[in-house]
């Protein structure tokens, strides 16, 4: 049987199928995540819910946040004039995400709705602070991304629940973002660190070492060295073909402390 | 330019065609209770173990393989049923309603263990094939897992041990990598009135051809293979794959079965052989070699394939270009429970160079001698006897090393730099022919040198169209047809333009001595080793190169960023610099994703990387500076380039990282084994320091 394709023209239709169908119709918005699920055969859905023709979900703005519309690419974040200028550390995150083909087509909804413990731009947006607004039919709700992303490939959204934007602050003096990667430039990272210092406060966030982007406010003090030692301390990492829990570990060190060198802190 | 005109075994279609999925085994041994294609829908035509029980066993070197796994499933992604219907859909669906029983049975995964006296038996006996691929005494043994082992005895080796000022000792490993080529497997089938016709994407029709034939049991002449041009083969596409699938699903619904692999089922299909090669060398204090001792084990997976080619030549490319009065080497093939592995690019010489070329450098600093100087201190040059006591002519390892070594600015410091030199034998023995027919203007070349982006056809006609004195859009290069193309051994082994052309030299002799509108041309090269010793002629002719590697690497992360790779390649003569230079990018490409990214990860068996996210091939951006150079000699014969730069590229790398005091012994280097090294090295710094 082949899988129904669901393409909603409207917000609110997108919405009532969400409502309906919930998990049973998984999202599509760039497919480039599901489209491996489903060539892999680890996804079988008996229908897909296409966000492509529901207009109003692209897009990029900028007053006292950044906007950026759920369905907005990979590409147009990273090349966009307004993020390079104010938020540069996201353009950065976003550039460096696998190949120019998968960021043609890769969305901002989508990378954060999938909670992958692999991608870049979700410990970025943590540590700017980044919060998704989730619609149902009732109405939309914020949600920090910190809170959104609870597990491996799971999230607090609600089954009748949809991501339709993205709301960054503005305002971080500094940030950075630093991808390891252990083999190929195209891989994903080994571990990822995103730091920004925004009104004094210093928020460092370490990705693709555990099951959510890793985030200890009560240890972002000190110098970068001390900095980098309590985060490898107290993460968990995971094994994987990109590196070893004990190796991770080494390298959570030392990359911390490198991306608070490269953000000028000194505790 | 990319046209889109050419067509690909997947574009072939025939009337009534139907389209074959195939169902494969999750265990990697387990005895096949019960096949059950009740639920299965009566449009679709099943192929079950019990339609294959009557039909022969194939396998280019052993005859271990059957069209389906009957009574028995070897590894994961064993084929253990398979399907034909209207649409690709309809067949998979009825792949999820086919049962399977299974029995597990104990499961080896590794060739060291695999071939010691008590581990599970793979296959219960060896039976060596009548393909002409298997054209070197096989000696498989009986009982064990070990179905071939290759010897080389060649002086007194325990005595020059003795003798000798140093001797060093290392093992050394390269993971199972996967070909990656980007057109998937595809084949199709058509009986008609007891003839077979396949097309396919294949580098070695006549292989197919001879296989089939065993199948069905059926004479050559009623099989026709016509062979399609790939999009990349590197080795995956020699030997049979999905023909005798397709063929035997054809004959079963009397209607054209076509084949088209989805891309996690090639990481089930064919890898390259993971190695273990444990190797010993014997020196003088001032760099003389004066004995090589060896012992390697290829992990040819479940299904022997080529694995007994390969184990041959990692047995004697593993001496290297060196003059070794007293060798000693055992090579073993050995089947595991693995998928099948077999000919990648490089056919063992990237295992054996790794190994052997690894070891020159730790020789090189226990002597504290510069690598250059101790390799050309030894390397073979003409008039020299190789392992095998054949004596080699037109050689150009010093021009080579001394090419590389001067591009990457080895005179001026030799820090995070490394160099590697690597002799690579040729099929031999083989044949080659060529017929060429004379319609109008035209010249119609019917030869079976297969197409799969080397760049054969242009090659071949570039010298066509120079023999003939004609220009090359004069030349005609229809797709290989065994019921028109004379015999050809196959396109591997960087063999075609050096063979074919030395048959079109033949063949365009007899066009003119003839009439003048047929000539026919066949050239042979004969030789072959004595599996026991290891003496005969390995190779008609050496391919020749070296590589050149400069490295950074961080020491916090261990991660090693590659500045620069140089490879200098012998080329005799070339005859198409553009697709000559290609051949050298390519393969230093491939040599550095073996260098730094590539394996294949298994888990009891199964595969947990097959998909091109999780698997690492090199990217654009991980391109260091790659430069190349093609040697060649005036009057000198054409020397094959298809696989030359690939194997030294890992070994340059690894002695990069040897000069930084990193010893790495395991293919691919990982940034995690190279922390380890780092660290490694920091505490022998404090044991030296609490020891002076």
């Amino acid at each position: 049987m082949s899988p129904e394709w669901l393409s909603p023209t409207t917000l609110d239709e997108a919405l009532e199928l969400r409502a309906e169908l919930g998990e049973d119709a998984p999202t599509v918005a760039g497919g480039t995540f599901l489209g491996v699920l489903v060539n892999q055969r680890l996804l079988e859905p008996a229908a897909f819910l296409s966000l492509r023709r529901v207009p109003g979900l692209e897009g990029i703005s900028a007053n006292d946040h950044l906007h950026l519309g759920a369905m907005t690419t990979h590409s147009a974040v990273e090349r966009s004039p307004v993020v390079r200028e104010r938020w540069p550390a996201l353009a950065q995150a976003f550039s460096v995400v696998a190949s120019p083909r998968v960021r043609n087509q890769a969305t901002v909804g989508g990378v954060l709705a999938d909670a992958d413990y692999a991608s870049d731009p979700p410990a970025m947006f943590v540590a700017l602070g980044g919060r998704a607004v989730a619609r149902c039919l009732a109405g939309e709700r914020e949600i920090a991304v910190e809170e959104l992303i609870t597990g491996y490939y799971e999230t607090s959204l609600r089954p009748d629940e949809l991501i339709t934007e993205v709301r960054v602050p503005v305002g971080p003096e500094r940030a950075v973002y630093r991808k390891f990667r252990s083999r190929s430039h195209e891989d994903r990272p080994c571990v990822a660190v995103a730091a920004a210092v925004a009104n004094g406060t210093l928020r460092v966030v370490v990705g693709a070492v555990a099951e959510r982007p890793q985030h200890f406010p009560e240890l972002c003090a000190g110098s970068p060295a001390e900095i980098g030692r309590r985060y490898a301390e107290a993460i968990e990492p995971i094994s994987d073909a990109r590196g070893s829990a004990d190796y991770r570990r080494r390298v959570i060190a030392v990359e911390v402390r490198r991306a608070l060198a490269e953000l000028r802190w000194t505790g | 330019m990319v046209s889109g005109a050419v067509r690909y075994a997947a574009d072939v279609e025939l009337t009534g065609m139907l389209h074959a999925r195939i169902l494969r085994s999750p265990y990697p041994h387990a005895r096949v209770l019960r096949v059950d294609t009740t639920a299965v829908p009566s449009g679709v035509v099943v192929l079950t173990p019990d339609d294959v029980r009557g039909l022969g066993a194939y396998g280019c070197q052993i005859k271990d393989e059957t069209v389906l796994a009957v009574d028995r499933v070897r590894h994961v992604g064993d084929p253990v049923a398979a399907v034909a219907a209207r649409t690709p859909r309809e067949a998979e669906e009825a792949l999820a309603l086919i049962e399977v029983e299974y029995e597990e049975l104990p499961a080896v995964f590794d060739p060291v263990e695999a071939a010691e006296q008590d581990a599970p038996l793979v296959h219960e006996a060896h039976r060596v094939s009548e393909n002409p691929a298997a054209y070197f005494g096989l000696r498989p043994e009986a009982g064990t897992n070990v179905c071939h082992r290759f010897r080389i005895r060649s002086g007194d080796v325990d005595a020059a041990f003795g003798d000798a000022d140093v001797v060093v000792e290392e093992t050394y490993r390269t993971a199972a990598a996967q070909h990656a080529a980007m057109e998937p497997h595809a084949s199709l089938a058509r009986w008609d009135d007891e003839r077979l016709e396949v097309w396919t994407g294949t580098q070695t029709p006549f292989n197919v051809r001879a296989d089939l034939a065993s199948v069905f049991g059926i004479p050559e002449e009623r099989i026709r293979i016509v062979a399609l041009p790939m999009g990349g083969a590197f080795g995956a596409k020699a030997f049979v794959r999905l023909e005798a699938i397709v063929a035997a699903l054809a004959r079963k619904a009397e209607r054209p079965v076509k084949a088209v692999l989805t891309r996690p089922e090639e990481w089930v299909t064919l890898n390259r052989h993971p190695a273990v090669i444990t190797v010993a060398v014997a020196a003088r204090a001032d760099g003389t070699l004066l004995a090589k001792r060896a012992e390697s084990w290829a992990d040819t997976g479940a299904y022997a394939d080529c694995g007994p080619g390969v184990a041959q030549k990692i047995g004697y490319t593993v001496v290297g270009p060196y003059r070794i009065p007293n060798v000693y080497v055992d090579s073993h093939c050995v089947y595991t429970n693995l998928p099948p592995n077999g000919a990648f690019r490089g056919y063992g010489a990237t295992q054996a160079v790794w190994a052997s070329e690894r070891l020159m450098d730790v020789l090189a600093e226990r002597l504290s001698m510069d690598p250059l100087e101790l390799r050309l201190r030894n390397v073979l040059r003409d008039g020299d006897a190789f392992c095998t006591g054949e004596i080699v002519h037109d050689v150009r390892f010093a021009e080579c090393l001394e090419a590389a070594a001067s591009a990457i600015g080895w005179s001026e410091g030799r820090r995070g730099k490394g160099l590697c030199v690597l002799l690579k034998g040729m099929q031999t023995p083989s044949r080659a022919a060529v017929a060429i027919e004379v319609d109008g203007g035209r010249f119609v070349l019917r030869c079976a040198t297969t197409e799969m982006g080397q760049g054969a056809r242009r090659a071949i006609s570039l010298e066509a169209a120079r023999l003939l004195g004609v220009e090359s859009e004069q030349i005609a290069f229809p797709n290989p047809d065994t019921d028109v193309v004379p015999y050809d051994t196959r396109t591997t082994s960087s063999r075609s333009t050096h063979m074919m052309g030395r048959a079109l030299e033949e063949a365009v002799r007899d066009l003119r001595e003839s009439s003048g509108t047929r000539g026919f041309g066949e050239i042979r090269n004969d030789g072959g080793l004595d599996p026991d010793t290891g003496q005969g002629i390995a190779s008609s002719h050496w391919h020749q190169g070296a590589c050149a590697a400069e490295v950074r690497m961080d020491e916090e992360t261990g991660k090693v960023d590659v500045v620069r790779v140089h490879a200098s390649v012998y080329a005799g003569r070339v005859v198409n610099r553009p697709g000559g230079e290609l051949q050298n990018e390519g393969s230093m490409i491939m040599g550095l994703g073996t260098a730094l990214f590539e394996a294949v990860d298994f888990e009891a068996g199964q595969v947990t990387n097959a998909n091109l996210s999780d698997y690492e091939v090199p990217s654009i951006a991980d391109m260091p500076e790659l430069t190349h150079d093609l040697i060649e000699r005036d009057g000198a014969e054409v020397h094959g380039l298809g696989e030359t730069a690939l194997p030294p590229v890992p070994a340059a790398i690894g002695n990069a990282l040897a000069s930084l005091g990193l010893h790495m012994t395991e293919l691919p280097i990982t940034a995690e084994a190279v922390l380890e090294a780092v660290d490694r090295g920091r505490k022998s710094d404090v044991g030296a320091v609490t020891a002076g």
